[in-house]
């Protein structure tokens, strides 16, 4: 390494912040330190009302109040899912018919067991994951304006006073956001925060925070079973996340890991206007992982499933007597009393360990059927009732967290001990809040 | 034989630097210039409880960056000649404006003792200030201090002795600057971390200063030889 490598990485640095902000890196660094201060300021200054007042300072007097930030806030999120659906909702029907189109032309493919891993298989399996692609790039895009023009910060600032109250502090909030995009970099970004005790508490319970990941769940099983309130519904799950992840918190600051928690300022930058390079930077980032997990990890396993689904030679595809039935069967039972008890639910979630699309996927080769009436299917051949798709919704919000953030909280941690724990705590949870909904729902 | 220690005086123009450090060192000052500029340097010394204490007065800033002659002395003298602490004098009714600069110094990762001057004014302007969490925020000593009344120079001078043995932890100040800005910080400290610059300057705050842009540290780099 010599001082050109340090000079030449420096303009490299300078030119990316400057292509997504569209401001000099100089700004950038001014803008957080004063950022810093007005933090610090509300904090330790108490001052009269004076008549000069930014606009800045206006906003943030709505934004940042003691009653209506949260409600704000809240609003806000729901704003985004609404803004997800409805702009996805006919893109989505696109690529469905697309699928649909495609299925039926490879269906014909000899000799026979080709065109069924073709079509059943790849198209049905594949297909009812991409499909997804339209929202989660909407959701990724209104994440990073959100970001970009600096509420976020406001967000994680409003959210302090409840974080205290668990023994954290705001700034545990800003990972937990970026888990909302995918739950690696959020736990990763714990690393800003110095505390070992409030970082290791923030780590687990970021795999609450519900991933771009998680979505085509959500989504499928509302638009088949609460065509009304889709919106709301996976605002709800998103919802939950948070509630269940600061609810931990509490448990693990109170008995798991006591201590007094870290002090920060919590930084509020002037706001700025997104550009449009920024957004579009931000968006691809986080959504660059879906589609490489849709060509790796899914489609490796959506092959899979279909082998399982097709052996022993002969058999009805993906029938109770498949492998895949039979593992299913064997698994069933644990989830009886949560409502979902039918092998194919079973089989899924558990191969959505390896990457939480890959339940979406796996219903989709099972019913080799895409997902413009894969929801039905689970309706028709399931017996699904709304109550049980609720009750599968926030097992798949809650259970463990997929392969890649035990890896991440291996990483981060570095001891096999939490992220052991984390897989074994997320499921017990998991398990018991399907089984309370579905329980107390049936009840009703 | 007393210890010897420097304590340099930092702070904003017309926080009352002059003043202070009068209330400091009394008569015993000696005025040169920096080298190689027109700058006036004034030193003075004063022994307090088995410490000879030189002052150095630095020019009076905004900021830590490369843009005057006098910003590039404030910050030399710190990063190269290392003072024992440095104290930062803070205009206390007018916090906002001068906290730009205790906050680029704390980033420095030196010992940093903040005296907040001009309480008088502050609280005839009814400005409420919760030094104890000011403090406890910053990671660094904050003594109330009115100069032109002489109030609080003991005070300071107990506390930059406290600091001197090691009584007192400071800490180098954390500034999250937000993930894209976080991770290009991380990308160059880690290129920084394994040469020859990491045992001068803190890495961290080398890869601020070169994100800024900063001329003058841009300029060092190129004179220095760097394993």
């Amino acid at each position: 390494m010599n001082k050109e490598d340090i000079l030449r990485a420096t303009d490299a640095s300078i030119a990316h912040l400057k292509n997504i902000y569209g401001d000099e890196s100089e700004t950038l660094i001014a803008d957080a330190r004063y950022g810093f201060i007005s933090g610090l300021l509300k904090d330790v200054l108490k001052k009269p009302p004076v008549d000069r007042v930014t606009v800045s300072d206006k906003i943030d007097k709505v934004i940042v109040n003691r009653w209506a930030g949260i409600p704000i806030f809240m609003a806000i999120m729901y704003g985004v899912f609404q803004f997800t659906f409805t702009l996805s909702a006919p893109l989505m029907g696109l690529i469905d018919r697309g699928f649909g189109w495609l299925g039926g032309q490879v269906a014909t493919v000899s000799p026979n067991w080709l065109g069924s891993l073709l079509a059943d298989g790849i198209v049905g399996g594949l297909g009812s994951v991409i499909t997804f692609v339209p929202p989660i790039f909407l959701l990724f895009i209104a994440l990073s304006v959100l970001e970009d023009c600096g509420y976020m910060a406001r967000a994680a600032f409003v959210m302090d006073r409840v974080m205290h109250k668990v023994g954290l502090h705001g700034r545990s909030f800003i990972p937990m956001i970026i888990g909302f995009g995918c739950n690696v970099p959020g736990i990763m970004a714990c690393r800003t925060i110095e505390n070992p005790k409030d970082r290791l508490t923030t780590i687990m319970i970021n795999p609450f925070m519900s991933c771009g990941a998680r979505l085509p769940i959500f989504i499928l099983l509302a638009g088949a079973f609460f065509t009304q309130n889709q919106g709301l519904v996976v605002f709800s799950m998103y919802l939950i996340g948070i509630i269940v992840a600061i609810i931990m918190a509490l448990v693990f600051r109170k008995w798991i890991l006591p201590g007094p928690s870290g002090h920060f300022v919590m930084e509020l930058p002037p706001y700025r206007r997104p550009t449009v390079s920024g957004v579009l930077t931000h968006m691809w980032e986080r959504g660059r992982l879906f589609l490489i997990k849709a060509g790796t990890v899914i489609f490796g396993v959506v092959i899979l499933i279909w082998l399982l689904s097709s052996m022993p030679w002969g058999i009805e595809y993906a029938s109770a007597e498949s492998w895949i039935g039979q593992i299913g069967s064997f698994l069933a039972p644990i989830f009886g009393p949560c409502g979902f008890g039918q092998w194919q639910a079973a089989v899924s979630l558990f191969f959505g360990f390896l990457a939480k699309e890959v339940v979406v996927g796996t219903m989709g080769t099972i019913f080799a059927v895409d997902e413009g009436i894969l929801g039905g299917a689970l309706a028709t051949q399931l017996g699904w009732t709304p109550l049980v798709a609720y009750a599968f919704m926030v097992f798949c919000l809650l259970y463990v967290p997929c392969v890649a953030s035990l890896g991440a909280i291996r990483g981060e941690t570095n001891s096999w001990k939490w992220p052991v724990i984390s897989l074994l705590y997320t499921t017990a949870i998991a398990w018991i809040a399907a089984t309370l909904i579905y329980q107390i729902g049936s009840l009703l | 034989m007393d210890k010897k220690m420097t304590v340099a005086l930092a702070g904003n123009p017309n926080a009352g630097k002059t003043t202070l450090f009068n209330n400091l060192t009394g008569a015993h000052q000696h005025v040169g210039n920096w080298p190689g500029v027109t700058v006036e340097k004034k030193e003075g010394n004063l022994n307090h409880k088995g410490y000879s204490i030189t002052v150095v007065d630095l020019p009076g800033v905004y900021s830590l960056t490369a843009y005057s002659p006098d910003e590039v002395i404030a910050m030399d003298f710190i990063v190269e000649e290392k003072p024992d602490v440095v104290v930062d004098i803070v205009d206390a009714s007018n916090l906002e404006r001068n906290l730009y600069l205790a906050v680029q110094i704390l980033e420095m990762g030196v010992p940093v003792i903040i005296a907040l001057n001009m309480m008088d004014q502050a609280e005839s302007k009814k400005h409420l200030i919760d030094i104890p969490t000011l403090s406890h925020l910053i990671g660094a000593p904050v003594v109330p201090m009115t100069a032109n009344r002489n109030e609080g120079t003991e005070e300071l001078l107990a506390e930059i002795v406290k600091v001197a043995k090691g009584e007192v932890e400071t800490r180098e100040l954390r500034i999250e600057y937000g993930r894209e800005v976080e991770e290009e910080i991380a990308k160059l400290e880690q290129i920084i971390s394994p040469t020859s610059l990491a045992l001068k300057y803190p890495p961290r705050w080398l890869a601020v200063k070169l994100l800024e842009g900063d001329k003058e540290i841009i300029g060092k780099l190129k004179e220095v030889d760097v394993e």
